[in-house]
């Protein structure tokens, strides 16, 4: 079957009042990566949808080679070659590969019986031509984030996809991976497949995608061929500007930092093994210096997270010492801790936020009634004033729920919450988890511009992020956490290759 | 003591243990569909009544088998479809169909037989020798019918669940609806099959209650749909585990039986009757927060 061209023609889709995608037009041609960019929002994983029959349109019209697409259904849209890849994978945890790989097409014997022996045969034949490798027995949670994204690329194939769509398929990947990905989406486009992905990350469109679409606030607003030169075809700069709709933020500056400043954050020998028994953290060391921004990089599940709840104090399991200035925290509750460490913890929306509460809440969530003899009353509106300021939290009304805004917007509450409140000055610390994942450009600057004058200010910052580029930009020294272990410190300008080696654990070539 | 490893044990235990066993068999299916189910003991109760009804009305025990499992079928669909298209809480669904099948029951009782307490008596199967103990209990208890067909429900399960494409996707339906859906599978219709499955062999338990009194008595489940919820959790959502786990249930409750003959009513006749919810309390206390439940329990696809 060849591969279908796959065009969007005015569509329109609603959510009640919210019109997520307007008017949008767009064509995803066979043997091209289409990349997909836009801030949080702006409709990008709405289009994908839309186009892969996951949600039908308000208005106007999918087509799938000549005919609409209809019903819109997954089912109909995988019939006629088209198949996605979600941001959140959308498999079976308990089932082996294989089980994840057949559900929904199985192919049977009589009675109803699996035929495994042929999807097995099938699955590999696909997994031979295209090199998109799982081991097919193992169970599913068991496998890396690469190996279950590969997974979910040769469940569409295996039904039989010419069009594959990717919802930011790179967030949870590290940067060998995500090359890897690219490497084989470019295979399959030369093959003569159809291929589009939505991505946050700019420098992917610049290294890999033929064309490229923009949006912004639910509309196209910029659709051409990507190339590195040449008239009429977009460049890095136009792209930002495109997708802002206006002029790019100003870069980062790190601000200097004295070798000689005093040791503030001090993590000696914490440990932490969870109820099944694993040892999520192996005796971590790790001091942090007045003003000194340290940024922890790593695979996902190797520790990061748990380091962060064990700081919090939220894992009354760990074992070993926190202390911040001359402080000891290793035996206090999370609310002791909270006034010379802030943190910020990587799921906002679980963890993070009361999406159903007020912004204003959220601002001042477990600072009420925190009063020291003598110190004057919390000032509940004057804080709140103050960090929606600070921290340029749009709409600046503190009456909206948290719920209503954009994920970026969120996320400066939970870093204004985390770092307006710490005193400035070598007392204090603050470790924030992933501060702009799943954030626009316009926001991450921001919360780059605030971790950078916390910094200043003398309070030591702890940096976990899967993005290396942005540890590369902010970072003092960058440490790479490998099995709950800090395996090795590096300085900022090792290069991702560098950085992403020491994350699989492989000796510098 | 020697009668508590002879053949009439044996026999005892088989028969006290089928229905615990039809109704874990049937939680199984039903819970690793992604349905919580509570209403066991209520499927249990209306099957065991609509078998003798319809065997007292017809003569026929074979009518009144069929009779039982299509009610108990029913049963447990009007469950699914409360929870999967009203999308009731399946808690407050299950509480309300014991209740139900509770008051359903007794009331029909009055209405049908004049009776609070019991129906009148049925002729049930009657296969092999007549005897009450040893050689002679354990074929009886072998050929009944209902047993036999019990087993064949209870050593498909495994089979079926593993290796067929409505077991794949049951389980799929249970561990995560969303992900079983947007790989085409109907999770609703895929729901209402094991529950129709589930309803069906727990009411092969029930049957088995009453064809074994050789009448309905109110509230005669007494409690085994619970019992048998708690094999499942403690078997970890597994079916012969389930199962060995309400055979040993069964051979306690024999035991207990046996010892009871033996004590002849003395002081420590009333705890031995504790013997087998000890055991089950002891169990579930040594088990609970091992066995993982299916992800997608009480979750749905959208």
């Amino acid at each position: 079957m060849d591969a279908p061209v796959i065009r969007l023609d005015a569509v329109t889709r609603r959510f009640g009042d919210f019109t997520a995608v307007s008017a949008a037009e767009a064509t995803l041609s066979p043997g091209e990566i289409h990349a997909i960019v836009g801030e949080n929002g702006a409709g990008k994983s709405t289009l994908l949808k839309l186009a892969a029959g996951v949600l039908a349109p308000s208005a106007g019209r999918v087509l799938v080679g000549d005919d609409a697409l209809s019903p819109a259904t997954p089912a109909e849209a995988i019939r006629r070659g088209v198949g996605m890849v979600h941001q959140h994978f959308m498999l079976v945890a308990a089932f082996t590969a294989l089980e994840n790989l057949m559900l929904g097409a199985e192919p049977v014997r009589s009675w109803g019986r699996l035929d495994l022996a042929s999807a097995r045969e099938k699955a590999q034949a696909i997994a031979d031509r295209t090199g998109l490798q799982v081991p097919l027995d193992a169970v599913t949670e068991t496998l890396s984030v690469g190996e279950r994204q590969r997974l979910e690329i040769l469940r569409v194939l295996y039904r039989g996809a010419r069009a594959i769509l990717l919802d930011e398929p790179t967030a949870v990947l590290s940067p060998l991976e995500a090359d890897e990905l690219y490497t084989t989406l470019r295979a399959l486009a030369d093959d003569g497949a159809t291929i589009a992905v939505v991505t946050h990350r700019l420098d992917e469109v610049a290294r890999f995608a033929d064309r490229v679409t923009v949006m912004r606030r639910g509309k196209v607003v910029l659709a051409r061929p990507y190339a590195r030169a040449g008239a009429g075809e977009i460049r890095g700069g136009d792209l930002t500007r495109a997708i802002m709709g206006g002029e790019p933020p100003l870069p980062f500056a790190r601000p200097a930092m004295a070798k000689d400043a005093a040791i503030v954050l001090e993590i000696k020998g914490l440990s932490l093994t969870d109820a099944g028994g694993q040892r999520r953290l192996r005796a971590v060391d790790l001091t942090v210096r007045q003003g000194e921004i340290v940024g922890i990089a790593g695979i996902e599940g190797n520790g990061q997270s748990e380091l962060v709840r064990a700081l919090a104090g939220l894992e009354p399991g760990a074992t070993g010492r926190v202390a911040v200035g001359d402080r000891d925290l290793s035996r206090l509750s999370v609310r002791a801790r909270r006034a010379s460490l802030g943190v910020v913890l990587e799921d906002r929306h679980e963890e993070g936020l009361c999406q159903e509460a007020t912004v204003g809440d959220n601002l001042v969530l477990g600072d009420l009634g925190d009063r020291r003899d003598g110190a004057p009353a919390f000032d509940e509106a004057a804080a709140i004033t103050r960090r929606m300021q600070r921290f340029d939290i749009h709409p600046a009304d503190p009456a909206r729920l948290a719920g209503e805004l954009s994920g970026g917007n969120q996320q400066k509450i939970v870093i204004a919450r985390a770092l307006d409140r710490l005193p400035r000055g070598p007392r204090s610390a603050a470790v924030l988890a992933q501060p702009t994942r799943g954030v626009d450009v316009g926001a991450a600057a921001a919360i780059h511009a605030a971790i950078g004058e916390a910094a200043a200010s003398g309070i030591a910052v702890v940096i976990i992020s899967a993005d290396l580029a942005e540890l590369r930009k902010l970072a003092h020294r960058i440490v790479v956490m490998r099995r709950g272990e800090i395996v090795q410190s590096l300085s900022p300008e090792a290069t991702e290759t560098e950085i992403g080696r020491a994350m699989l654990g492989q000796e510098a070539a | 003591m020697s009668s508590i490893f002879s053949l009439t044990m044996v026999a005892e235990t088989l028969r006290i243990a089928v229905p615990y066993a039809c109704a874990a068999v049937a939680g199984v299916w039903a819970e690793r569909s992604g349905i919580i189910q509570i209403g066991l003991e209520g499927i249990l109760l209306t099957s065991a009544f609509v078998s003798v009804a319809v065997a007292v009305a017809s003569g026929s025990a074979v009518l009144g088998l069929v009779a039982g499992v299509a009610a108990g079928a029913a049963f447990s669909l009007f469950h699914a479809v409360l929870v999967e298209r009203a999308r009731i809480d399946a808690v407050v669904s299950g509480i309300a169909l014991n209740l139900l099948a509770f008051a359903g029951t007794r009331m029909s009782l009055r209405g049908l037989f004049g009776s609070a307490s019991n129906s009148p008596s049925i002729e049930a199967f009657r296969f092999g020798p007549t005897g009450s103990r040893g050689v002679d209990l354990l074929a009886r208890v072998l050929l009944d019918p209902v047993t036999i067909l019990a087993v064949l429900a209870t050593a498909a399960t495994p089979f079926l669940l593993a290796r067929t494409r409505l077991g794949l996707r049951t389980r799929a339906a249970g561990e995560n609806p969303a992900a079983a859906a947007m790989s085409g599978v109907n999770v609703p219709r895929v729901r209402y099959t094991a529950l129709l499955i589930s309803g069906a062999i727990c009411a092969l338990g029930g049957v088995h209650l009453a064809f074994d009194q050789h009448r309905f008595e109110s509230g005669m489940s007494n409690g085994r749909g619970f019992i048998a919820l708690a094999a499942v959790v403690v078997s970890g959502w597994r079916a012969e585990r389930a199962v060995l786990a309400c055979l040993a249930f069964g051979a306690l409750e024999a035991l207990q039986i046996v010892l009871q003959d033996q004590a002849n009513r003395s002081a420590g006749a009333d705890l031995i009757q504790l013997l087998p919810y000890v055991a089950t309390l002891l169990v579930l206390g040594f088990a609970a927060g091992r066995a993982a439940a299916p992800r997608g329990l009480g979750k749905h696809a959208d």
